[in-house]
């Protein structure tokens, strides 16, 4: 007997009694359903992360902090170290050519006073390419310049939320206010940033639209002053993903001999990544043993049917085998019929799947993900049911004795 | 034509019922040859069911031996009792058990696809074998699509398609009227007449009647005086 005259049994089976088809078949649809669906959303939660990671300017950002250090405890090595200058900026974009921006922020919370309004907010202190790193542009006037940086000019760019607060719908540009005492004129607004990620009425990304920004030698000289020049922050971003691999540890190398000792931090987001998708790993494998749970479920329906189906056909069985089918003959027949069952229960398991995962991702506005990875796993698991469930009645149907199955009313 | 196709000796069939074994067949002797035309008889219960499925090859006796075409059969396992059965014993049963969702053409094809034959050869042996129990016109049918004597013929059809050595058939009019019953009974005998080895298990005396030789079985053994009656 070949393996075709098999699948031909199988098929006249399963045609044959349409609704206990449907019964077993069910069991396994809603399995692969939910699997499927499963999979599709954390495809999509993870496109929803890396989404804002794109939007929070990408895996290439980093940033290097200062060490948080214990004044008591400083080590003369500690106190003898310039901490993060400007020089440090200068030192890095001329010895790493992996970073393609490299920029200083020194930032305060300063007393801002608009002639309307006065309050105090947090002004920082940057370079002209800080509108790069963070995918700013510019609506109104200019951004700061290298000009700018050189003199210390006493300008200032808006975030268009900041702008509407201190001069309403008027335009602000050419306009002055005083930050922290001293008159800076206004040379330009950014263009308000809309935020893809979070979608609700509060974004951790709204900052953006909440800058003042000033030159960063400014706010050095003018600001924190008695010849200061530690900065806060210093922004960075790679060239390239590959630059990844050099670029931090030269990075690290180069601050520690500047410094003498490590009292600064680099926070690269390719490492955060990294961690991230370990942690996603725990969730797939989460969300995944549910799925196979509901599978296993699945999986138990078609062998209790094909069990429950197994009396009426003892006497066909004994008939088979007395005209000449060996055991493996039988357990292929009953084999191949549940692999049908639970492959056609796969196929429409996978179409309601999709079906979910597009009804979800219009729920929660999210992007709905499909990959064939997931077609395969769906298919291929609903065959792995289907052989597992129906080796029992199989195995059981091969071993009648052929007197007691043809006797069998 | 002395050449025995079928030898039992001492052949002994116990079921162990657990509290007491019961003995169906108690030491049949028991030589059938090539081309000989025999029905057994007996009461229910005599064991003639046990010897139908043990000469048949269905079961295995518990004691003694059985030389099917000179090969021994007793203690043969599961698998080879298969292979024997497929290749040497056409059954035909009572209730025909022709199987109900497969046309009489895939029914007859089933023994040839066991034995491993190939889709033409299979569609070729099986055109010609329901040609010559007249069921030609027929093979695309169900079962359930035929009268009892054409579902009974189809069944031959499935039995002979191997070219068996030996036809092997248990009640075989039982469940049909005495006209269909006797053109039934006619294709045996022509089929016997060109050299067709054909046993009937019956206990209809008109049927036993149409063989050319009767074994009786009282008890689990072969009654002497009926053999001798017969021959």
């Amino acid at each position: 007997m070949n393996f075709a005259s098999a699948v031909a049994d199988g098929f006249a089976e399963v045609r044959a009694h349409a609704g206990r088809t449907f019964l077993q078949a069910l069991g396994v649809t809603l399995g692969v359903a939910s699997v499927v669906a499963t999979m599709g959303m954390i495809a999509s939660g993870k496109a929803q992360s890396l989404a804002y990671y794109a939007e929070s300017g990408g895996v290439l950002k980093g940033m290097v902090y200062p060490k948080e250090i214990d004044t008591v405890k400083t080590s003369a090595r500690e106190k003898a170290s310039p901490g993060l200058t400007l020089k440090d900026v200068v030192a890095i974009r001329a010895a790493i050519p992996g970073f393609d921006l490299v920029e200083p922020d020194v930032s305060r919370r300063l007393l801002v006073h608009t002639g309307l309004t006065e309050s105090v907010y947090r002004v920082s202190g940057v370079g002209p390419r800080y509108a790069d790193l963070h995918e700013l542009q510019i609506e109104r006037g200019r951004f700061l310049t290298d000009d700018d940086m050189a003199t210390s000019s006493a300008v200032c760019v808006l975030g268009a939320d900041r702008a509407r607060e201190f001069f309403g719908t008027g335009d602000p540009v050419g306009k002055s206010i005083r930050l922290g005492g001293d008159p800076y004129q206004v040379a330009g607004v950014m263009r308000p940033r809309e935020f893809y990620f979070g979608g609700g009425n509060h974004n951790n990304l709204e900052w953006m639209n909440e800058l003042v920004l000033i030159p960063a030698t400014a706010m050095l000289t003018r600001q924190v002053g008695s010849g200061e020049d530690r900065i806060g922050s210093i922004g960075i971003r790679l060239a390239s993903v590959e630059a990844h691999k050099d670029a931090i540890p030269a990075l690290k190398r180069l601050l520690l001999a500047r410094h003498g000792v490590e009292d600064f931090e680099v926070y690269d987001r390719q490492s955060r990544l990294d961690e991230m998708n370990q942690q996603d790993r725990v969730y797939d494998i989460t969300f995944l043993v549910c799925g196979l749970i509901s599978l296993l479920v699945g999986g138990i329906v078609v062998a209790n049917i094909l069990l429950a189906s197994f009396t009426e056909r003892i006497r066909e069985v004994g008939v088979r085998k007395a005209i000449g089918a060996k055991g493996w003959h039988i357990a292929v027949q009953f084999l191949v019929e549940s692999v049908v069952v639970t492959g056609f229960g796969g196929a429409v398991g996978l179409a309601l799947g999709v079906g979910f995962v597009h009804i979800i991702a219009i729920l929660l506005q999210q992007p709905a993900i499909l990959t064939p990875t997931m077609v395969v796993a769906a298919l291929l698991s609903a065959t792995v049911v289907g052989l597992v469930f129906g080796m029992y009645p199989a195995i059981k149907a091969a071993r009648l004795d052929p007197v007691v199955a043809l006797r069998y009313e | 034509m002395a050449e025995p196709l079928i030898v039992l000796e001492g052949v002994w069939k116990t079921y162990d019922t657990g509290a007491l074994a019961v003995h169906a067949l108690r030491g049949i002797d028991l030589i059938i040859e090539k081309g000989e035309y025999v029905a057994i008889v007996g009461p229910s219960g005599s064991g003639k069911s046990t010897l139908m499925h043990i000469l048949g090859c269905l079961d295995s006796p518990t004691r003694g031996r059985y030389i099917l075409a000179d090969e021994e059969v007793s203690g043969l396992g599961a698998g080879k009792l298969a292979e024997i059965r497929n290749r040497f014993i056409g059954f035909v049963f009572q209730s025909f058990n022709l199987l109900p969702r497969a046309s009489v053409q895939r029914n007859i094809e089933l023994p040839l696809m066991y034995g491993g034959l190939g889709r033409t050869e299979r569609r070729e042996r099986a055109n010609q074998i329901l040609e010559r129990v007249g069921l030609t016109d027929r093979g695309h049918h169900l079962p359930s699509q035929l009268s009892g004597g054409q579902r009974q013929r189809a069944a031959v059809a499935r039995a002979l398609v191997t070219e068996p050595a030996l036809l092997l058939a248990d009640e075989p009019t039982g469940n049909l009227d005495q006209g269909t019953g006797g053109e039934v009974m006619a294709l045996f005998d022509e089929l016997n007449r060109n050299g067709q080895t054909v046993l009937l298990v019956t206990h209809d005396p008109n049927v036993a009647a149409r063989a050319r030789r009767v074994v009786r079985i009282v008890d689990g053994l072969v009654e002497a005086s009926a053999e001798e009656q017969a021959a």
